[in-house]
């Protein structure tokens, strides 16, 4: 008690606040001002409107912003794997553009990068790749880079202030959709002096702001430390990197898109022996952005021009994401990259020849599998393997080594070089030989190694079987056939409906019995799968390659029909036959009627059974009959959609299928099972990513809207209403694709949607100018265009324009100018006018000072609301372009 | 860009789809071989009629044909549309065989499309422009085409073999079109029509109308149908009488079927079928037969009825990229044709799943994106 009360009585030293000097002077201060704004709380009417009308106006300007606010929602229609982001590093010379990208490649990957030469992918994440490019230094190149990065770094020398190269690369950016932008100030340890340091940083950054928008991100390296970046910075900035979002960019969600990370020469040697300027074929491997690219598709390469498409193959990921575990962060192992035309990885590109490496990790790696791991491997193993793996077994000097194992592709046969690809090391498919590749990647899929020769028999004989089933569609029948027949049968079927099964189908056949009553069983299923099939057949004709190589179909197709040329000397009948046999199966000549016109066969409507049998059609019927009608049907085909989300169907009636299936498929389904529990998951938590996403900060200019909160807040909440429903709707619209899209099988997806966005792709192209491959630069990136529908015709436009305030002459009409619309650039020569106020153009010999006139130039079409950006010319030294966005519409 | 590669095809088959898709994507084509064994070779009159409306709805189009008209060469130009036109569509086929490529024509032009055509407005071989009307414009409403745009008005009816019918025909331009989930058929809860007789007497119609409605009244009440008497210059100068009805579903579906009855033309065509004039068939058989094929139609089941199947097929593989899904009855040949045309030119492909608890087949398929690269932005 005693020591209780002590303790309480001991009192401390109370503080003594300061009545004079220089901090009692700014207490008081900061009371004053406390109380004047407390003031501003307590007495909030003294503030309101005084007058109606201004009260009036205000809120309606309040309105106003919050309209101007608004965007409409871009629709977002990439569904496979994010490709990875592209970020351009973009600078003057000599800013260190080259060593940023090497710490922060060496900071990701903790590899040093040689040197910097095309586009080095990396995982920076257990959900983000990244793909760092280095922008060159010329228009054109700026140009083809502002089209294809989602993050351009903009390194700006601190010590010397912004350059031209910079100014000019935003413009450009502006136009073709201004992809997110961030600024990264150098050289920072030039200054000695802190506050001049400061100084130079505040004005630099708002400069950069009037540029951009108030508050755009400015980096700073603060200098170099042992000739890199210090490492806490670089840190810094790839977490900055790392949660940046990017929004979709008009253009590019409605273009198929590559950045070109490989590239080859695959013409045959004898042609560029016979003639060195040859047009050449060529192969180009990259990422699929954008949206889906069809087979049929043209494609345009810039500064090459358009073509054809021969080939479009779908490669395995040389960069996959780490598999989905429940682990933190990223494991050294996953930390992979995939730099081909750098030399990292394995691969080393010169003028003339590509140059493989091979690391001791591998030769180690490979030498495990000589050991154990091909017992179920494919017993024949490739040459090039063993080619390689008898060069490891060399004990040699390391430097003999190294010259060994630089082997010049080239001058074997140039298609081998696509045989070794890179780093990862982990995929065995790589190493099996080129010749081999596509049909490979058909087994890439399918994992199954021993159906490739048979590939082509089994195609047949699903035709045939399935011709034969179609009659009549029994069980019976099917039975009657031989074993060894139906189980090809049932291969080769399944293989091109789904790949579990066909896996499952393998196994039981390898057993040795095999489960007979098993694939018996679930005949019924697929019986009625193949029909779908048949229906398909019917009106397309034979279906085409199985595979996923879509190499020269349409060609095919094309050539058919030419080919009907050299018929022309044959006998009438004989070509009457054969038009028979081909799809239409009769006169090319039949009359165009949409009216099926055959009244003569009519059932007695009078008869009551007859009227009785459609009674339940109609709203006099049996309504629950006729609901069911519908939803039996729906529920059969929509099996896999489960989205609690949009439609409501009774979840009971689903699992019953299942169940059905269950029991009929045994393990098979249970894997669907867990397949559909992902999907389903994931559909959720994309449902909520969306949510999220939208609801919250989405655009940078939301980051000053946050001063005036309240009120923004309170008005969103209000006018939810179209907007909000807009977004509800392409939300829907997109479950409803991805649901429909998944019910098919691989190979019909692909013919019906094309190749999906983040697949890794090999283009084949013929006939393009030698002197693509002659001045191929690595450091000059190449882009891949998709050319959409009607873009590849030529015609007149008509572009409204300004001249650039930087540039220093007006522009002359019928002055060449190059411009750059959509993924091209080309030369034209415009004719500028005016529109007068009676909506007459005028033309007008030279351009406006500082006012948009029109330009009408002839060139590829674009579609309406396309930036347009137009330069004078394209040399270095002088910024002579005029770019102005241009609403735009084609003449004829 | 300076050589034109035209995709070469053979025969007349299927002319509208492909002038139209030719059109739409600006494919040039090579058509050889056109009625090239017939003994009057080479393009009918409406198909040139039809090259001609091609003609006057685009900007620099080039379409060339040999002299014996069996091959033609087409280089589509920009589709501009316009107000003020005037098509005489002839009188070998019915405007119906016009209105199918125009309306979607129409849609991707640059100007709104209001345009006047001549000829036969109903015929036996070709949907007539009742069914145009109430079945095939809340079609395109399902793809996302304004309804107010969309008009059709009837100024005089003709039917072969001398025709002289006018429709004045207003379509609105899309920017694109919006893909649909449309397998729901719903049930039949209305039945509506309309009989008409032109330089007949009107007690014609109201047979039809008495035939028809005593097939319907065992299934359903709510049956009417109008009768659309026509005389002087409103009837054209041929007469005929002939029915249209239209059945509307629960869930917003159209099933129509049409017929004409009229005399065949004399023209030299049909000379050489040997077809001699006969009796008309009687008004009352008309109707119940028309009632019939009705029923049978809705029998079939899907969400439009045989005719509009092409134009089904057409507004899907022409929408955004989306899926679309819907539900037809059984396959008419000439929308398996309208699927082949739409795999060589758009390269979409359907997923076609027959149903087979209702006998309906189910097709879905990916749009290609088409948009409206021709459509005035300000």
């Amino acid at each position: 008690m005693a020591m209780d009360s002590g303790a309480d009585g001991q009192s401390h030293k109370a503080h003594r606040s300061r009545h004079s000097g220089a901090s009692a002077k700014k207490k008081t201060k900061a009371k004053n001002k406390d109380q004047n704004s407390d003031q501003k709380q307590q007495n909030p009417k003294a503030f309101a409107f005084r007058s109606n009308a201004k009260a009036k106006r205000l809120q309606s300007r309040a309105v106003e912003k919050e309209q101007r606010r608004l965007h409409l929602p871009v629709i977002d229609r990439s569904y496979g794997e994010l490709p990875p982001f592209v970020v351009v590093v973009q600078g003057p010379p000599q800013v260190g553009k080259s060593l940023l990208i090497k710490t922060l490649v060496k900071h990701y990957t903790k590899h040093n990068l040689p040197d910097v030469r095309g586009p080095i992918t990396i995982v920076s994440g257990k959900q983000r790749r990244l793909q760092f490019v280095e922008c060159p230094n010329d228009i054109n190149g700026m140009i083809d880079a502002a089209k294809f990065a989602d993050l351009a770094l903009l390194l700006i020398d601190g010590s010397y202030g912004f350059e031209m190269e910079t100014f000019e690369f935003l413009n450009i950016l502006q136009v073709h959709g201004f992809p997110k932008v961030m600024g990264v100030l150098t050289h920072l340890d030039k200054f000695k002096d802190v506050k001049k340091l400061k100084k130079t940083k505040q004005r630099l950054k708002h400069r950069f702001w009037t540029e951009i928008y108030d508050g755009a991100k400015l980096f700073y390296l603060s200098g170099l430390i042992h000739g890199k970046y210090p490492k806490r910075e670089v840190h810094n900035l790839a977490r900055f990197i790392s949660v940046m979002k990017f929004p979709p960019l008009s253009w590019r969600t409605s273009h198929p898109y590559l950045l070109v990370d490989r590239f080859e020469d695959v013409t045959p040697p004898e042609r560029v022996q016979m003639n060195s300027k040859c047009d050449r074929n060529v192969t180009l491997y990259g990422y699929l952005r954008g949206c889906n690219l069809k087979k049929g598709t043209k494609v345009h390469i810039a500064g090459v021009g358009d073509f054809s498409l021969a080939g479009v193959t779908g490669l395995s990921d040389p960069c996959p994401l780490p598999s989905a575990a429940k682990k933190k962060g990223l494991r050294d192992k996953e930390k992979l990259f995939y730099a081909p035309m750098s030399g990292l990885g394995d691969l080393l590109y010169d003028k003339d020849a590509v140059y493989i490496n091979i690391n001791d990790q591998f030769v180690q790696y490979s030498k495990v599998d000589e050991m154990g791991g091909t017992t179920n491997k494919e017993n024949k193993r490739d040459v090039g393997e063993d080619l390689v793996k008898s060069l490891q077994a060399v004990k040699s000097p390391i430097d003999e080594k190294l010259e060994k194992t630089k082997i010049s592709l080239f001058s074997h046969n140039d298609r081998k070089r696509r045989k070794a690809i890179f780093g990862d090391g982990v995929d065995h498919s790589n190493l099996k030989s080129t010749d081999e590749e596509n049909e490979g990647d058909e087994d890439d899929d399918s994992d199954n190694d021993n159906d490739e020769g048979e590939n082509d028999r089994s195609n047949e004989d699903n035709e045939s079987c399935s011709g034969s089933e179609f009659s009549d569609g029994d069980e019976e029948d099917l039975k009657s056939e031989e074993d060894d027949r139906s189980n090809e049968d049932n291969e080769s079927c399944s293989g091109s409906e789904f790949s579990d099964g066909d896996k499952e189908d393998l196994k039981s056949e390898e057993d040795g019995m095999g489960n007979i009553s098993k694939w018996r069983a679930s005949l019924v299923e697929r019986a009625s799968k193949k029909q779908n099939i048949n229906l398909m057949q019917l009106v397309y004709g034979k279906s085409a390659s199985t595979s996923n190589t879509s190499t020269n179909e349409v060609k095919d197709d094309s050539e058919n029909e030419e080919s009907d040329e050299d018929e022309f000397f044959k006998p009438k009948g004989q070509r009457a036959k054969n038009s028979i046999e081909g799809l239409g199966g009769g006169n090319i000549n039949t009359e165009d009627c949409s009216k099926s016109t055959k009244i003569s066969e009519l059932k007695n409507w009078k008869e009551e059974e007859v009227y009785e049998s459609i009674r339940d059609r109609f709203v006099t019927g049996d309504w629950s009959k006729g609901a069911l009608r519908n939803q039996m049907s729906e529920a059969k085909t929509e099996e896999d959609d489960i989205d609690g989300d949009f439609e409501d169907l009774e979840t009971g009636e689903k699992y019953e299928s299942h169940q059905k299936d269950d029991s009929s498929n045994g393990g098979i389904q249970k894997e669907d099972d867990d397949a559909i529990e992902e999907r389903r998951l994931k559909k959720l938590a994309l449902r909520a990513k969306f949510d999220a996403h939208y609801d919250g900060s989405e655009s940078p200019e939301e980051e000053t809207d946050v001063q005036n909160g309240g009120k923004f807040h309170r008005s969103q909440a209000n006018d939810s209403g179209y907007y909000d429903k807009l977004k509800e709707e392409i939300e829907l619209q997109k479950q409803i694709n991805i649901a429909e899209l998944d019910d098919l099988d691989e190979t019909t997806r692909l013919e019906i949607e094309g190749f999906r966005t983040g697949m890794y792709l090999r283009l084949e192209v013929h006939d393009v100018p030698f002197e693509m491959i002659e001045y191929f630069d690595p450091c000059h990136p190449i882009l891949v265009g998709g050319i959409g529908l009607g873009e590849e015709n030529v015609g007149y436009m008509q572009t409204r324009l300004k001249r650039h305030r930087w540039h220093k002459k007006v522009l002359k009409t019928r002055d060449p100018i190059i411009v750059s619309i959509g993924w091209r650039r080309y030369q034209t020569t415009p004719v500028y006018a005016i529109e007068d106020q009676n909506g007459r153009h005028r033309m007008l010999k030279y351009t406006p000072e500082h006012m948009h006139c029109l330009a009408m130039f002839w060139g590829p079409l674009a579609p309406p609301k396309t930036g347009v950006l137009a330069v004078q010319n394209l040399s270095n030294n002088q910024l002579c372009m005029k770019p102005k966005k241009s609403p735009f519409e084609a003449l004829n | 860009m300076g050589k034109i590669t035209y995709k070469r095809l053979k025969g007349s088959q299927n002319m509208r789809q492909r002038l139209l898709l030719a059109t739409l994507k600006s494919t040039p084509v090579l058509i050889e071989d056109i009625h090239a064994d017939d003994t009057l070779p080479g393009l009918r009159p409406h198909e040139i009629s039809l090259l001609r409306l091609f003609e006057k709805l685009t900007d620099d189009c080039l379409i060339e044909i040999n002299e014996t008209g069996t091959k033609l060469k087409y280089k589509p130009g920009i589709i501009v549309g316009g107000s003020h036109l005037v098509h005489d569509c002839g009188v070998s086929r019915a405007i119906g065989y016009f209105l199918e490529p125009l309306i979607l024509l129409g849609l991707f032009a640059r100007k709104t499309l209001v345009i006047i055509l001549k000829g036969i407005t109903n015929d036996s071989k070709d949907p007539s422009v009742d069914t145009f009307r109430s079945t095939t414009f809340p079609l395109l409403k399902r793809f996302g085409v304004p309804s107010e745009g969309l008009k059709l008005e009837i100024k005089s009816r003709g039917v072969s073999p001398h025709g002289g019918g006018e429709v004045h025909l207003a379509i609105p331009t899309v920017q694109h079109l919006t893909a649909t989930m449309w397998t729901d058929e719903g049930m039949v809860k209305r039945i509506r029509g309309e009989a008409f007789t032109t330089r007949v007497s009107v007690q014609l119609g109201n047979e039809m109308i008495y035939a028809a409605r005593g097939i319907f009244n065992r299934l359903l009440p709510d049956v009417y149908i109008a009768s659309d008497y026509r005389k002087r210059s409103e009837a054209g100068n041929s007469s005929g009488y002939g029915i249209s009805l239209v059945a509307e579903t629960t869930s917003g579906c159209c099933i129509s079927a049409d017929t004409t009855v009229s005399y065949p033309r004399g023209d030299e065509e049909e000379d050489i079928e040997g077809e001699e004039k006969k009796e008309l068939i009687p008004a009352a058989d008309v109707g119940e037969k028309l009632a019939s094929v009705l029923l049978e139609e809705i029998e079939k089941g899907g969400v439009v009825d045989s005719t509009h199947q092409g134009l089904l097929f057409l507004l899907c593989a022409l929408c955004v990229n989306d899926v679309s899904k819907v539900r037809v009855g059984k396959l008419s040949p000439y929308g398996i044709e309208t699927l082949r045309e739409i795999r060589d030119f758009l390269d979409v492909q359907f997923v076609i799943k027959p149903d087979p608890s209702t006998g309906t087949v189910i097709l879905k398929c990916w749009g290609s994106g088409m948009k409206n690269l021709s459509r005035k932005t300000t």
